[in-house]
């Protein structure tokens, strides 16, 4: 596979494409690592992978327009609603093998836009998995 | 029932681009949330086997 720069990401929430307003994706995987030591002669610990937390944070430019980033976004933190999540790193073709698509349904448990003086307006928001299914990646 | 809809935000939605029409069958409650937010309109509801019944902005 060769390295990439990341510019033509596609970016989707509620079926919304909001690819042009967000500039940074990060997905985090993480299982709870359980310490299940017993007594043994090294000394050394032993570890299982418990509650697994899945997350994905997305930097979106702040947009206040009919179908834009807002209006997208803060009705599904006010109402606590799950909604679908995708994105994957070549928006211009098709999700295959080479294009994995990241699914799932997702809750916001915080919204918090904000602006600061003659910077950009842009905020984080994390989508959480919502479901047993949680995130994955799809190659169809 | 599928539905034909418009898509009239400024991005695509559902993959279809703004202007283009396309037929599914949204959750009621996604489709709510669409049509107040303005991604797009409702134009006809379609029978299964592809026929249009009446449009549903007469309704």
């Amino acid at each position: 596979m060769p390295k990439r720069i990341a510019l033509t990401d596609h970016v989707q929430c509620d079926l919304v494409d909001l690819s042009d307003f967000a500039r940074q994706v990060q997905v985090a995987f993480s299982d709870a690592q359980v310490d299940v030591s017993g007594f043994n002669p090294a000394g050394t610990n032993e570890y299982l992978p418990g509650a697994r937390t899945q997350s994905v944070t997305v930097d979106f430019y702040g947009s206040y327009g009919a179908g834009e980033v807002h209006a997208t976004l803060y009705p599904l933190y006010k109402g606590r609603l799950t909604t679908a999540f995708k994105w994957r790193p070549d928006g211009a073709n098709p999700v295959s093998a080479t294009n994995p698509e990241l699914r799932g349904n997702a809750k916001l448990y915080d919204y918090g836009p904000g602006a600061q003086r003659g910077s950009e307006d842009s905020y984080q928001v994390t989508f959480m998995a919502a479901d047993a299914a949680g995130f994955d990646f799809f190659t169809t | 029932m599928k539905t034909k809809y418009k898509v009239t935000g400024p991005v695509a939605f559902n993959d279809v681009q703004p202007g283009e029409e396309f037929e599914a069958e949204l959750d009621p409650d996604l489709e709510a949330r669409a049509l107040e937010r303005g991604s797009i309109t409702k134009s006809k509801d379609v029978k299964k086997g592809g026929s249009d019944a009446e449009a549903d902005s007469a309704n």
